[in-house]
């Protein structure tokens, strides 16, 4: 519409201006959907296709279109499907051991910092979550082994007589590798989270005479849910799925299902790793959809709009 | 702001507290930093101080080669990554329905690594294999090796893998900026770039800032993912964790881990260090403005 009017006094110069400004205008609108469409050809169907890819049959080296649920069968009557559950549990373990160290912090920061400095406070936990997961995980190894930093540390107070040997190769090794991968990330979901509960309300609370239990339970907890939601998933999801925890802390009988996957791409089995991969999407679908029907989850981007 | 009068103590005791988690997170790095400048290596009873480990890290050519590597691919994808998160925030800023960008935006994050790696490895492999069969079926090899395992997939990796930090960060700076100035801007004659460059970035500048170092340092340390996408190269991460993988921690492998340490450590320290300058400077020149002008 705007061409037909402008196009008709001037010369033919500047309908050629008019022109390439209406399409600059054009190009410019259809850049805004650029990287959706990235994110759809390069993350959406890639991960909608595990679906599709776990039905194939294997082959020598790789696979052919068929359906088989022969992967399925291979996952969930073997081991693979104890060794799945059990990382499940000590990854819950993991996610209520950050809540109840790295909530608090959320809570504080957001309550007793001034609102300039709060950002500054955050970036001190953003630290460690820059150093790589890997060589922090690593570094572990040196910590926790029997003549690492703890059982020296703790000997020499005289606390102990004789090394710990479990808090490393076993289950408690990759719950604390866990916890220590993640933690910050509770605390950030949970400052996101507290934008939610304005600082009056703890006055509020205390003019009402609430005491803290409640106050948490009653008032903190409902409104921060929805991040405190999110955080969790989070930190559960990735427990399951990062492979070199348990490979680096882990002992016997600490696989999870990322180490399921990652062994059977090294294996050349690409069915069995895309069907874990598909049901690692469907439990992470299934608990965000949970999710989102019990707190609403977009509710924890509100304050960004 | 409260407890801070009510009860001093509790207060610092708050604050000890959120340091000591701050510490404990960070004591294997510390603590691999120190073992780092031993000569001795772990485990020894003596201590003695060296920077023997970090001299023999940077005359290794394959871990410069590595080193070389990385930085590249860490330029390339800030390069795509950053303007395509502020694109999307724009477009998310306007958008009707927001919750398919969020979606599409924010998942990566909730995928664990090795489950990304290994549904796009097999993605890039059987793209590539059809991209082949398409070739045949048309007579000419143009379409050959497009998703051949190199560079070109680890960088498609790495930008999903990064686009959310990189996303949120823009988004959370893009909300004190008010539309009304590129409206402005529009009916003053603007086009949509000058309106973008001219007015809004400048106030989204610091967040466009962070969020090229996030995704410098989050290249830098990932290693999952480019391991299972990059083709025949190394970076410096999946060289250390092949070499500790394979024959355990040596003291070379202290010092290299103790390096991608300090680099994080010193930038996020010198945009807290940028941060607190800056907003010092800015609340003097607020005081400066504010003072009365006294006639004497």
């Amino acid at each position: 519409m705007a061409s037909l009017t402008t196009n008709s006094p001037g010369g033919a110069a500047r309908s050629a201006g008019e022109t390439s400004a209406v399409w600059r205008e054009r190009v410019g609108r259809w850049i805004f959907y650029l990287p959706l469409a990235f994110m759809v050809v390069f993350f959406a169907v890639p991960m909608a296709l595990t679906v599709v890819f776990s039905f194939f049959e294997r082959t020598m080296f790789w696979m052919e279109p068929a359906f088989t649920l022969f992967s399925y069968n291979n996952f969930f009557f073997s081991a693979r499907l104890e060794n799945f559950l059990t990382s499940m549990k000590y990854s819950a373990l993991a996610v209520v051991i950050c809540f109840i160290f790295g909530f608090p912090i959320a809570v504080f920061i957001r309550r007793s910092i001034p609102q300039v400095a709060q950002h500054r406070v955050i970036l001190l936990f953003i630290l460690p979550f820059m150093v790589s997961e890997i060589i922090r995980v690593f570094a572990l190894r040196p910590v926790l082994q029997r003549n690492g930093l703890v059982n020296t540390t703790l000997m020499d107070w005289g606390l102990i007589d004789e090394p710990i040997t479990s808090l490393l190769y076993t289950h408690t090794g990759v719950v604390i590798g866990e916890v220590l991968s993640f933690l910050p990330f509770i605390v950030f979901a949970g400052f996101l989270a507290m934008e939610a509960v304005p600082k009056f309300i703890f006055e509020v609370c205390d003019d009402l005479g609430v005491g803290h239990r409640r106050r948490f339970t009653d008032v903190i907890l409902p409104l921060a849910a929805p991040g405190i939601f999110a955080g969790a998933v989070f930190i559960f999801v990735n427990g399951l799925g990062v492979a070199l925890l348990p490979n680096i802390l882990g002992g016997p009988g600490a696989v999870n299902a990322g180490l399921i996957a990652t062994q059977a791409i090294t294996a050349l089995d690409f069915p069995l790793a895309m069907a874990v991969s598909a049901i690692m999407m469907a439990t992470l679908m299934g608990l965000l959809y949970i999710g989102h029907r019990l707190f609403d989850l977009t509710k924890i981007l509100t304050p960004l709009n | 702001m409260t407890d801070e009068y009510a009860n001093p103590w509790l207060y610092r005791l708050k604050w000890l507290y959120m340091l000591l988690l701050v510490v404990t997170l960070m004591s294997p790095v510390l603590y691999v930093m120190y073992i780092s400048f031993n000569a001795n290596g772990f485990g020894a009873r003596a201590y003695d101080f060296t920077f023997e480990w970090y001299r023999l890290v940077f005359s290794d050519t394959l871990l410069l080669n590595a080193l070389r590597w990385t930085l590249t691919l860490a330029v390339v994808v800030t390069c795509i990554t950053v303007p395509f998160a502020v694109l999307a925030a724009k477009y998310y800023k306007t958008a009707q329905n927001k919750l398919p960008i969020v979606f599409l935006l924010l998942a990566p994050l909730f995928v664990p690594p090795d489950i990304l790696g290994s549904a796009l490895l097999v993605y890039f492999k059987s793209l590539n294999a059809s991209f082949i069969w398409l070739g045949d079926q048309l007579g000419t090899s143009m379409f050959d090796g497009w998703f051949r395992l190199s560079f070109f997939t680890a960088v498609i990796g790495l930008i999903i893998y990064t686009i959310p930090y990189a996303f949120i960060v823009v988004l959370i700076t893009m909300g004190r900026y008010r539309t009304e100035q590129t409206e402005a801007a529009r009916a003053c004659g603007a086009d949509g770039w000058r309106a973008f460059w001219d007015i809004e970035f400048p106030q989204i500048r610091a967040g466009v800032f962070s969020a090229c170092s996030f995704c410098v340092i989050l290249v830098f340390n990932e290693y999952t993912r480019t391991s299972l996408l990059k083709g025949g190269f190394d970076t410096f991460t999946t060289v250390l964790i092949s070499q500790m993988l394979n024959t355990g921690m040596s003291p070379q492998s202290y010092a290299m881990s103790s390096m991608v340490a300090f680099t994080a450590i010193a930038i996020i320290g010198s945009i807290i260090i940028f941060t607190l300058i800056r907003t010092e400077s800015l609340s003097r020149l607020a005081r400066a403005k504010a003072e009365p002008v006294m006639s004497s």
